[in-house]
């Protein structure tokens, strides 16, 4: 974790209201996991008070520059979309808990509703780099939402569910992972919560039977491991990735907890990313500001 | 090793009758207000300038020619041995355990570390969400999660040990006993520098009136607090209540070493389509620089009242704030909501107020303390309640 002075490169608007931003951050690009955020301070304190959380959407060491993907909600990120090339921000990150995956995994599975999808995105470019399949669920209302294909590798097989049927599946994301879920060693999905939660009930519901936890039973099943370790994690099917209101981002203010199975979670440093079974779903339904 | 030390010698006496009047203070007694505050200043180490013992005596300097920032002596003694090496310090819940913010802030530079507030049994906290983002300021209803006394001091009591920078322990409870409980426990634990008491909490024994809000649970606690240990004794006075300076007062004379204020503003904020409240709590705390306005009168009122040292907390975002509370009475500040945003800001205050002090050549920052409070000995604010609406 650092503070680093991020220097704005680009900064365009992908779909309506959304926007895509590359900074130059050497120190982010290079430390940058899948699934890990940054506290961004949007203006001067004594205004906005508080840092906004951004997922890191993607990180290329190479050149030293990470990109985000946000809409346009309020005031911390429309001060965003107001920034020019070469104006710099202050990040804190990176920050949290990223994606767990098993190295026996091949095939992943990746489910995104709408802005989801920035969660995912370098979870994308690491599993392409590391050689496995990757295919994208991706679920949206209507056809003007559609994240653009461009902006995805062309290893990846990507599908979409529209609400109302204008591009692709006709209903929701989580109607196409049936398709897919013998496929898949491991799934990873960032949405709205009752797409979350229709994801971990459907899990719950095979008990077992699918992917990287199938591969650990033929193996002997393994050593039991404690709930919300990274090793229990890596061997879930589902990981989600979660959302919360924050304060400090580094656990020290507990503002940020939803409710798990084992009490109170902070999403900044347990998560944001969890194993389905770790969330206590009725819990959090409805206590949260998750609207993505 | 501690630069702190526990000495009991701590020469300030509380003067007996204080505080144990209800209502304002007496109008006839001219309060101690700057001459006593002061003395909580440390003297500047090498040979305190002979004559009148205040450093306020000595000579002003050209600016220029102040002494340079190494020099200027910041150290602050908040009463039973409890001596900073600068009066900024970090606000209980904004800092953790002090171990959350040492990658990106330099911990051991702080005057002191305030941790979250510490109950005798774990706690979970309330539902979220937890907090929002208020105009100015912020909300919080955390309620308190903490995994109760025994694991925060397995977890971080020997690591506070070898720190250099003094942690002061919140103490939370619903109860005389559980306060007393958590601190019997904290008493004699190396690490632990001194307690600060939350007394924002409802008291079970009293129908869930705060204790912070009743002069006499108030004293009760301190005083059975002060029984049970030693340690430097910090009270935390909360905004809100009617009038502040009797319950502070009464905090002095009970035996607390020194008071910090204030706590958060009771507050609320609603969903966004407007359904219901939106902390999973209903209520939350307001703080930030919203609150400064609020916390700068008490602060103000209540150096007016009490011979022991005040520290200020409540929107602190720069030296201007800090300046202002000691200019009220502050002999110390807590920096709190401002650490989200800008998490060095309280070591940055360190050098920018020795830099200040350097400038205007001062050899300690004694002389910025109390010069607003009002010269005259019943001044309207240390009077009654008529300037209120
Ligand atoms: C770990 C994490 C990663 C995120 N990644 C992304 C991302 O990649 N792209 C994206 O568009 N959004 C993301 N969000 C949500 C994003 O933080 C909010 O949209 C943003 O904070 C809104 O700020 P605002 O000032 O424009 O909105 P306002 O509504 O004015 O914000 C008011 C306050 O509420 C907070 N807030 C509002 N909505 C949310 C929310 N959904 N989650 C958390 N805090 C919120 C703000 O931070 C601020 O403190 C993420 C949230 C979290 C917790
Ligand atoms: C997230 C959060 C948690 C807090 N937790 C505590 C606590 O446990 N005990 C306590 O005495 N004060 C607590 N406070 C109050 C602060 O210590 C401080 O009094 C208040 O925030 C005002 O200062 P500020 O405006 O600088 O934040 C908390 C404040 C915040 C924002
Ligand atoms: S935001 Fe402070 S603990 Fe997570």
């Amino acid at each position: 974790m650092q503070l680093v002075d991020a220097e704005l490169q680009e900064s365009r608007q992908v779909l309506p209201g959304q926007w895509l931003q590359q900074y130059h951050a050497p120190a982010l690009a290079v430390s940058a996991r899948a699934g890990q955020f940054v506290h961004v301070r949007t203006g001067d304190c004594s205004g906005l008070v508080l840092r906004r959380p951004f997922t890191i959407n993607t990180a290329d060491p190479a050149t030293g520059a990470i990109s985000l993907h946000f809409r346009e909600v309020g005031r911390g990120t429309a001060w965003l979309t107001r920034l020019r090339p070469g104006e710099r921000i202050d990040m804190l990150g990176p920050l949290g808990q990223g994606f767990q995956v098993d190295s026996r995994s091949r095939h992943l599975l990746l489910v995104a509703g709408g802005l989801g999808i920035a969660d995912l995105r370098l979870l994308v470019d690491e599993a392409l780099r590391d050689g496995r399949q990757v295919v994208l669920l991706y679920g949206c209302r209507d056809a003007s939402e559609v994240y653009p294909s461009s902006l995805l590798p062309d290893e990846v097989e990507y599908l979409v569910a529209t609400d109302d049927g204008s591009v692709g599946h006709r209903g929701f994301v989580t109607d196409l992972v049936l398709d897919y879920e013998a496929w898949a060693d491991q799934a990873f999905a960032c949405g709205p919560l009752p797409m979350l939660r229709t994801l971990a009930g459907l899990v719950a519901g095979r008990k077992g039977r699918l992917g990287v936890a199938t591969l650990g039973r033929k193996r002997g099943g393994g050593r039991p491991v404690p709930l919300g370790s990274p090793a229990a994690r890596k061997k879930a099917f589902l990981q989600v990735a979660m959302e919360q209101n924050m304060g400090c981002a580094v656990g020290a203010c507990l503002g940020c907890v939803i409710w798990g199975v084992n009490g109170p979670q902070r999403v900044c440093r347990e998560g944001p990313v969890f194993a389905f079974d770790e969330i206590d779903w009725e819990a959090t339904a409805g206590a949260g500001t998750h609207k993505r | 090793m501690r630069a702190k030390k526990r000495v009991v010698t701590y020469g300030k006496a509380v003067p007996p009758s204080r505080g144990a009047t209800s209502g304002p203070a007496p109008k006839t007694r001219r309060t101690p207000t700057v001459r006593t505050i002061r003395s909580a200043i440390v003297e500047p180490r090498p040979a305190p300038p002979p004559g009148p013992a205040s450093p306020a005596a000595r000579p002003v300097g050209p600016p220029v020619a102040g002494p340079a920032r190494s020099t200027v002596d910041l150290s602050v003694d908040l009463g039973r041995g409890l001596v900073l090496r600068n009066p900024i310090l970090v606000a209980s819940g904004t800092f953790g355990y002090g171990v959350e913010y040492a990658d990106v802030v330099d911990i051991q530079r702080i005057g002191a570390i305030c941790c979250k507030g510490t109950t005798l049994r774990p706690r979970q906290g309330n539902r979220p969400p937890r907090v929002t983002e208020t105009p100015g300021g912020m909300l919080n209803s955390i309620g308190l999660q903490n995994p109760g006394v025994d694991a925060v001091l397995e977890r971080y009591a020997s690591q506070w040990a070898g720190w250099k920078v003094p942690v002061i322990v919140n103490v939370a409870g619903e109860s005389i006993e559980d306060y007393v409980g958590v601190v019997r426990k904290l008493d004699l634990v190396p690490g632990i520098a001194g307690v600060e008491l939350n007394i924002s909490c409802p008291n079970v024994g009293k129908g869930g009136l705060q204790f912070a809000i009743d002069q006499e649970a108030a004293a009760a606690v301190t005083r059975a607090v002060r029984r049970a240990t030693e340690l430097p004794l910090i009270v935390k006075l909360s905004p809100n209540v009617a009038d502040i300076r009797p319950i502070a007062a009464a905090i002095a004379a009970a035996g607390a070493d020194a008071l910090s204020a204030v706590n958060t503003l009771s507050g609320m904020a609603l969903r966004a389509d407007r359904t219901g409240p939106f902390l999973g709590n209903t209520y939350g705390g307001l703080s930030g620089p919203a609150i400064k306005p609020v916390a700068l009168r008490i602060v103000y009122e209540v150096a007016q009242v009490v011979g022991i040292p005040v520290i200020a907390i409540g929107g602190v975002t720069g030296l201007d704030d800090v300046l202002d509370y000691l200019a009220a009475g502050a002999v110390a500040v807590q920096v709190g909501t401002a650490i989200f945003a800008d998490p060095t800001l309280p070591v940055r205050l360190v050098d920018q107020l020795a830099a200040e002090c350097g400038r205007r050549g001062l050899a300690s920052y004694g002389p910025l303390i109390g010069t607003a409070l009002p010269t005259r000995p019943n001044a309207a604010s240390a009077k009654g309640v008529e300037y209120r609406p």
